[in-house]
């Protein structure tokens, strides 16, 4: 840390003033964080447009908006932009901003790097975004997993699916610089007396999603550049009829798939633990066990990745489905951190708090039927339904998507130095949160009765026709919420109400800086003497 | 050793056990050579590290009583605060890219701006 922090001081570099030219080219990390933060974001609005369009498009049965075609680029352009364009970069954004605070740094350990990683997930976005919109019969529209032979050029021709993939390939180099640099950074360049035992849990998180970013990002663009070189350069590897074999992909694929939904909700978990202690007026409940639980989950989550080939019949369901019940344990035991937290303690129920109890719940039931999917028997009725949509959605949107709004209301006032309204903050709350179980909890409902994922339309009388209708109001209340988070936003940087250094009273060591912070993060960095460095500086009549 | 070693450590050693363990309840290649392969990703780190001592020494971060004032660190100069250069290696990269679909006669194109770029990059580095 300090080899930077000297550098700096002594010799600074000219700055050309906070423009739009000087944001885009800045390698300041809490920049680059904002620039992730807010581009991911845009992602956001674009990827939940299109989820719109279908729900608008399934309300009623038979065909009315879009052609079949049309509406398989959706979901693959939808799937593809939520996952890897916005929930994950959104929580990188966040790491960039907060971990060099939160460890007491001036800088991410390569600035350069750092921005260089935000490019090539700009680029892979954009032509993923392309790849939606190529000509017709040309656009991506395999999926977002882009099975082969699905995805071969002879079943999904054009430049689209090529697009799609090359896009994807960049993104996951951003991850893996990305990768590199969170875990230099944390394991370098820590302030002293910040031990890894002291470590706030968020960047905890972080380092264990890193990991498996650096493990699990690689195989994916082993596997999609070995489907590029299929498609363009005639390559056989997934080709059953040339001795290939297409489900080699799969386990490519899978093995980041699976490792993703950990790397998509770890960081929400850090998010919200970081959230529930202060908002109770109390410590983190169990901070040993919560650790020791999220790198056991980072661990186990390697293991996993076959569950969801158990129809394939080419793998060994029991060893699976062991390990996918198994990393449920750990999960667990956040769930009594974060209740234990709460309980006894003085609870104010602030924007932020109110997500990170709404997370709490919706993550259960996404967790729970996440079990229940672990048992083979269950998987092979439930397989491709809209049971596993449900499932899905309940960890993603009704975890992260949650992480991801109490994040903004509880780091939103360090970031600009200015408070976002409690008032509007309590109204999207609430429309979020009335309209996410409205759109997914009926589509347990449409799963359990049969209906399969993926398609345009359904016939009248199957018990399809009220949870399809009640599901597109609850989206729509959804982008409704949405819309009135912008004009909260928007509101707030116009009226300026000043923030202060700490609203919350928070813990870390972000709160013992200014907000915004300075270039350099602190003027003077407090004494690190426990888990609570920012509180222990406003009450050292309690520190030990 | 310090703290961080250990931790790479643990994980090289957990995915070690998982390949072999899968290999032997699955015989299955692919899972076991990406669970082999997550086993050599620490495994890389710690050697590096152990060969070169940089783990050995006792750090101000990894003790629970240092004072920020003990901190001090060798100067290496100056290093930018702005840069141009991410956009152009991006650029390079989508460019090489997209000559596997467009044709190949991008990839000089893709490969001049990439080289641009890093030649961009050192003489920054440079100051």
């Amino acid at each position: 840390m300090t080899t930077i922090l000297d550098r700096r001081r002594q010799a600074p570099s000219p700055r050309r003033g906070p423009g739009v030219v000087h944001r885009l080219v800045s390698t300041d990390h809490k920049n680059i964080g904002i620039l992730y933060c807010v581009s991911a974001f845009a992602f956001f609005l674009v990827g939940g447009s299109l989820a719109e369009v279908m729900r608008l498009e399934l309300m009623e049965p038979s065909r009315q908006i879009v052609s079949n075609e049309a509406y398989n680029t959706l979901f693959t352009i939808h799937g593809t932009v939520m996952i890897f364009l916005f929930v994950a970069p959104f929580a990188t954004g966040l790491a960039n901003y907060l971990i060099p605070l939160q460890v007491g740094a001036p800088d991410m350990a390569f600035p350069r790097l750092n921005l260089s990683s935000f490019y090539f997930y700009i680029g892979g976005g954009i032509l993923v975004l392309l790849a939606g919109v190529a000509a017709a019969g040309q656009a991506a529209a395999m999926g977002w997993t882009a099975y082969p032979p699905l995805s071969e050029m002879r079943l999904s021709p054009g430049v689209g699916p090529d697009l799609w993939i090359l896009g994807l390939v960049l993104v996951v180099i951003s991850n893996v610089l990305n990768g590199v640099n969170i875990l230099t950074t944390v394991f370098l360049m820590r302030a002293p007396g910040m031990t890894m035992w002291r470590l706030p849990v968020f960047t905890w998180n972080m380092v264990v999603v890193a990991i498996l970013g650096l493990v699990a990002f690689p195989p994916a663009a082993a596997g999609l550049t070995l489907l590029l070189i299929g498609r363009r350069l005639g390559g056989l590897v997934y080709d059953a009829a040339a001795g290939g074999d297409p489900t080699i992909y799969q386990h490519l694929f899978w093995f980041l798939g699976h490792p993703e939904v950990y790397i998509l909700i770890l960081p929400f978990f850090g998010v919200i633990t970081e959230i529930i202690p202060v908002f109770s007026r109390k410590p983190l409940f169990g901070y040993t066990g919560f650790l020791l639980a999220t790198l056991t989950i980072g661990m186990l989550s390697t293991g996993v990745w076959a569950h969801h080939m158990f129809t394939t019949g080419v793998i060994v369901n029991p060893f699976f489905a062991a390990m996918t019940l198994l990393i449920a344990v750990p999960t667990g035991v956040k769930f009594f951190n974060w209740i234990g937290s709460m309980w006894g303690g003085k609870i104010w129920f602030a924007v932020p708090m109110l997500f990170s109890i709404g997370f709490m719940l919706n993550f259960l039931i996404g967790g729970v039927t996440g079990v229940m999917l672990a048992s083979p028997a269950l998987d092979y009725q439930a397989h491709d339904t809209y049971f596993v949509v449900a499932h899905f959605h309940y960890t993603m949107l009704g975890g992260s998507v949650f992480g991801i709004f109490a994040a903004i209301y509880f780091w939103f006032p360090k970031m600009t130095g200015v408070m976002l309204s409690e008032k509007l903050g309590r109204v999207v709350f609430a429309m979020l949160f009335v309209g996410f179980n409205l759109t997914f909890w009926p589509q347990f409902v449409l799963g359990q009765r049969g209906m399969p994922r993926r398609y345009v339309d359904y016939a009248s009388g199957l018990g399809y026709d009220t949870p399809n209708l009640v599901s597109s109001v609850g989206a729509y209340l959804l982008g409704v919420a949405v819309m009135v988070f912008l004009v909260d936003v928007w509101r707030s940087l116009r009226r300026r109400t000043p923030a202060g250094d700490d609203p919350w009273g928070g813990y870390s060591l972000e709160w013992a800086t200014s907000s915004p912070p300075p270039e350099h993060n602190f003027d003077e960095l407090p004494k690190i003497r426990s888990l609570r460095p920012a509180f222990d500086r406003q009450h050292p009549e309690l520190t030990p | 050793m310090r703290v961080v070693t250990r931790y790479l450590v643990l994980l090289f050693l957990f995915a070690s056990i998982a390949g072999t363990v899968y290999w032997f309840v699955t015989y299955e290649a692919i899972g076991t050579i990406l669970l082999l392969g997550f086993a050599c990703t620490p495994a890389i780190i710690v050697v590096y590290a152990i060969r070169h001592g940089s783990m050995s020494e006792r750090r101000p971060d990894d003790d629970a009583e240092a004072d920020p004032a003990t901190e001090a660190g060798e100067v290496l100069g100056p290093f930018p605060a702005e840069t141009v250069w991410p956009i152009f290696l991006v650029l390079g990269t989508i460019v090489t890219g997209a000559s596997l679909i467009y044709g190949l006669i991008l990839a000089p194109v893709g490969a001049a701006l990439l080289i641009w770029a890093v030649l961009g990059f050192t003489r920054e580095s440079r100051g």
